[in-house]
């Protein structure tokens, strides 16, 4: 059974569904496991911090509040904190520049806050594909924790 | 303004600039490509962020990506896309015969990225005239990617001000023979502040 979880959106189901997440250029995927409930959440996530004042629209569109959404729902649904582990994928800068925007280093941004925000919940990241100015699509399966990435181009595919 | 309280009005308002300002980027495009250009009524749509990719066909379908940032009187960005095929129609249109199948090659990204710039800039003098207002185009950047990968640049833009964005949709269909035929999208992605100072100069505001 497979999931598709659209842009700002996250999503946590159990084995032996796959979350799936199409099309990520600076997006992030962040998927969070518990190993032993075979439990997991997946988030397609767009904007590095939640502003503190006047956060507009959805709180899943931010990499900080998403990463805590998905955990709060996974404890709530059986998981153990302390047996978290974290994949991250995306934050690619799809338009080269030789010039650095604002919003050409949004990519790498969103995957300094995943890591952060990972670290500051001492949730271990077991592995990552980010950066670079490919696109990605994430397959991440719940029945044993894999995450496939596959790129559009060379036909990549990593397993974190 | 958040985009989802625009009223018909505004977003008749919002149609008709593009409508004009299509048109010219279409007079542009057909006398460099030297083939007749036809364009549909563009489409202003305010859709959810998280549907924009199921907009353009699906996330995962292969898409030439030209962005431009409009900078001037009104901030915000420019988005075309081409289908692979289109693109690679169009190529053939611009550089002669190519190889089968869509290759990026530096002349290839540049040959495009002209064609993003003829087309923004035309659009932006149009609209420019119409609202009196002094808006130039950025240098053009390229992505040939999957749709979702190469649309998230401006959806993150637009996710700063809320959860909906606005879409300015235009095919350009070339010739009757669909085999032919190229189709391209046009995003016109004023920040919020801008949409008002669009829709305020023509009338359009509450």
């Amino acid at each position: 059974m497979s999931i598709r979880i659209t842009i700002a959106q996250v999503r946590i189901d159990q084995s032996p569904a796959v979350l799936k997440a199409y099309g990520l250029g600076s997006c992030v995927a962040v998927a969070l496991y518990d190993p032993e409930a075979r439990i997991g959440g997946l988030g397609h996530l767009l904007l590095p911090n939640r502003p503190e004042r006047n956060a507009l629209g959805s709180e899943s569109k931010y990499v900080d509040a998403g990463i805590l959404e998905i955990v709060d729902k996974l404890v709530q649904a059986g998981a153990i904190k302390d047996r978290l582990v974290a994949k991250v994928a995306g934050g690619a800068n799809m338009f080269e520049t030789s010039y650095q925007t604002l919003i050409t280093s949004i990519g790498a941004r969103n995957a300094r806050s995943a890591r952060a925000t990972l670290a500051s919940l001492g949730i271990p990241i077991l592995g990552e594909e980010v950066g670079g100015n490919r696109g990605r699509t994430v397959e991440f399966d719940l029945a044993t924790g894999n995450m496939m990435v596959y790129c559009a181009h060379d036909d990549v595919q990593v397993s974190t | 303004m958040p985009f989802r309280e625009l009223n018909s009005v505004q977003l008749d308002t919002l149609k008709e600039i593009s409508n004009i300002g299509m048109g010219h980027a279409a007079t542009a495009l057909s006398q460099m490509i030297g083939r007749r250009v036809n364009l549909t009524v563009p489409n202003v749509t305010i859709t959810e962020i998280s549907k924009v990719p199921e907009h353009l066909g699906g996330a995962e379908k292969m898409m030439v990506g030209i962005t431009l940032q409009i900078l001037g009187d009104a901030r915000g960005s420019i988005m075309l896309l081409f289908p692979q095929e289109s693109a690679h129609r169009l190529l053939c249109s611009l550089l002669g015969p190519q190889e089968k199948g869509l290759v990026m090659t530096e002349v290839s990204v540049s040959a495009l990225k002209e064609v993003g710039n003829i087309l923004a800039s035309a659009y932006l003098s149009a609209l420019g005239n119409l609202l009196n207002k002094t808006l130039i185009p950025s240098v053009p950047l390229l992505a040939y990617d999957m749709a979702g990968a190469v649309v998230d640049h401006v959806l993150i833009d637009l996710s700063q001000a809320g959860d909906f964005a606005m879409m300015v949709e235009t095919d350009f269909g070339g010739e009757p023979d669909q085999d032919l035929s190229i189709k391209g999208h046009f995003f016109l992605l004023p920040d919020p502040v801008t949409l008002n100072v669009f829709l305020s100069d023509v009338g359009g505001s509450v």
